[in-house]
């Protein structure tokens, strides 16, 4: 059980760097990045429980979220290169031609 | 292992073959240009209708399962999957077709049509898929493709803005609900929703010996609330639609037909199969926080809407605010038997009215350049049919009778005033939704004033493009059809709710008998 808590402390403490990224971060890069590490943390999550419970659900649904969260971000670097060929920067807060 | 001959298996075969094949025969095409584009928006249109005509066949030959269905399966044959997926596949089709005018001067088409047919593979599978993991797959399915075709418009800086804040969202919306998922998994250690679902309703039940499940139900309220969270950017719930008038009007006109139309509606499914249901198993309490949610929704859409000066934007916000008219449905579906009818009913209206409204704009930005409210003066005289579309849609949006969006509030706000009698504040959710849609005549009102009222200095006729119209027409015709013969419609509706809610969840099943 003690084991089980580490994990999902763990897994709480990243959450929490991530969501700290997400929020202060305007580089597009560092919040692909801070995103990420929340994923993660949720599939480390996924992971921890799968072992406690001694069931193997868990863990392919972690590995079957890994391989989409790759997928997610692929497309998003692509939007993201789109992006610094038309602003020739990647700072979010520059870009302001919706508002309201 | 569910049935090779089952509605979605034969969805996946048909949109996946003919969406991989689309990018193979553009690589073997070698001619450029307008005749890729006609090809390829035929055969879309052709699979859309070809499946839209195989799931209605199978509706009208009885086949799927009554209500709602929770197997061992990943995936089920169920009426409530068969709804939502005619309701996507209307939206598809219209989309597939305007864009077919919209997207002229794209350069690539295939894999336009491509992206378009698996995103709606993703939303109709959400709506079969029983188990949390396809549900997961199908999300991503959903949601990955749609951030490339936000993108789409490569050379245009605010395509590509919309993009990237529909993607920091989405992608953000997707962590959360593997966390949701992880802690359901957490409590009941299986990923198939049916029987996680009867375990926590197993759970709540024995909850008052609180001596070893002690931190069980704080994790499930937990998950439940993530949960909401998770589908709540997609449906654009108000503390989480800070991404989507933003998105709606920054992507290409066609796609956010599709987001608002399409993937908002796949949200609902994904909801009331899970959190409605999976939340009223654990306890009650929960449909106060919905319903709150819904009339905070409804509230900040109308009035967002009232002060935009883009078209678009203003669609966006209204789309916010219908989301709230159909969380009322969801709010007190435990308590009046006819409120998820009504949601239900809504969604489909509001999947044809919303993308009317977005493809009609579309129309006008092909024809006059623009999406400002200043350039609709005198469209009434300018482009006669498509300004007669966008005035019903948006009558049709606000509820005017006889259009088809009346009945649906009708029956939304009907259910609201029933549930009176079982709980308290029910009756407050049909105010709100009444003076909400007062407001909201006020905008829609306004562009039609523009469009009919107002001269400007040039009324010659300008051209429309054909294709939209087509589509337009249908939804004239759907629009005050199914206004003035609206039985058939509710009736799908109320055969597509879940039935069997009782056996699945008993605390359920005591709140109906009082």
């Amino acid at each position: 059980m003690t084991e089980l808590i580490n994990f999902v402390s763990i897994s709480l403490i990243l959450v929490g760097i991530g969501m700290y990224g997400l929020i202060v971060k305007r580089n597009a890069i560092r919040m692909i990045f801070a995103i990420e590490i929340i994923a993660n943390a949720a599939n480390l999550n996924l992971i921890a429980f799968s072992r406690y419970l001694g069931d193997i659900q868990g863990q392919i649904f972690a590995l079957f979220a890994i391989a989409i969260a790759a997928a997610e971000v692929a497309v998003g670097l692509a939007i993201i290169i789109i992006a610094y060929r038309l602003y020739k920067n990647i700072d979010v807060s520059e870009y302001k031609y919706l508002r309201g | 292992m569910i049935d090779i001959s089952s509605t979605p298996i034969m969805i996946i075969i048909l949109l996946g073959s003919v969406g991989l094949a689309i990018p193979i025969v553009d690589a073997y095409k070698k001619e450029k240009g307008k005749n890729k584009n006609k090809l390829f928006s035929a055969i879309t249109f052709g699979t859309l209708i070809l499946s839209l005509l195989i799931i209605i066949s199978r509706v009208v030959g009885g086949e799927p399962l009554p209500g709602m269905n929770f197997g061992n399966d990943v995936l089920t044959d169920d009426m409530f999957g068969s709804f939502f997926a005619v309701s996507l596949l209307i939206v598809s089709i219209m989309v597939s077709a305007s864009s077919w005018n919209f997207m002229r001067g794209i350069s690539n088409y295939s894999s336009y049509y491509s992206l378009l047919l698996l995103s709606t593979i993703g939303m109709i599978l959400i709506a079969y898929s029983t188990d949390f993991v396809m549900l997961f797959i199908a999300w991503e399915l959903m949601s990955i493709p749609t951030y490339a075709l936000a993108a789409f418009s490569k050379k245009d800086p605010i395509s590509n803005e919309a993009a990237i804040k529909y993607f920091l969202f989405g992608a953000f919306s997707s962590s959360i609900l593997v966390f949701a998922i992880g802690f359901v998994y957490a409590v009941t250690g299986t990923t198939n929703i049916g029987d996680s679902i009867t375990l926590l309703a197993e759970l709540s039940a024995s909850n008052q010996t609180p001596d070893k499940l002690g931190g069980v139900i704080p994790i499930s309220y937990l998950a439940i609330g993530l949960f909401v969270a998770g589908f709540g950017f997609k449906m654009g719930l108000v503390p989480f639609h800070m991404w989507l008038p933003d998105a709606y009007e920054g992507a290409p006109t066609t796609i956010g037909a599709l987001l608002a139309a399409g993937t908002k509606k796949a949200g609902f499914a994904a909801a009331i199969r899970v959190i409605v249901i999976g939340m009223f198993a654990i306890g009650l309490d929960w449909s106060i926080v919905l319903a709150i949610l819904a009339v905070i929704t409804m509230t900040v859409g109308n009035f967002g809407a009232l002060i935009q000066k883009s078209v678009p934007r203003m669609m966006a916000y209204s789309s916010v605010a219908q989301a709230g008219y159909i969380m009322i449905g969801l709010a007190l579906a435990p308590y009046a038997s006819s409120a998820l009818d009504g949601s239900l009913f809504h969604i489909l209206n509001h999947a044809v009215m919303k993308s009317a409204s977005f493809l009609a704009i579309a129309a006008v930005a092909i024809a006059l350049a623009s999406y400002s409210l200043e350039k609709y003066t005198g469209l009434g005289r300018k482009m006669p049919i498509t300004a007669i579309a966008l005035s019903i849609s948006l009558l049709a949006l606000a509820g005017v009778p006889p259009l088809n969006g009346f009945w649906s509030k009708l029956v939304l706000f009907q259910s609201a005033i029933d549930s009176g009698t079982v709980i308290s504040w029910g009756p407050y959710l049909a105010i709100a939704g009444l003076l909400n849609s007062a407001l909201s005549l006020g905008y829609y009102l306004w562009i039609i004033k523009k469009m009919y009222l107002d001269e400007s200095n040039d009324m010659s006729r300008v051209k429309e493009p054909k294709a939209i119209l087509g589509v337009l027409v249908f939804a004239i015709i759907f629009m005050v059809g199914f206004g003035i013969w609206h039985a058939p419609l509710l009736e799908f509706a109320s055969i597509s709710v879940p039935t069997h809610i009782d056996q699945i969840v008993p605390p359920f099943g005591n709140i109906t008998q009082n």
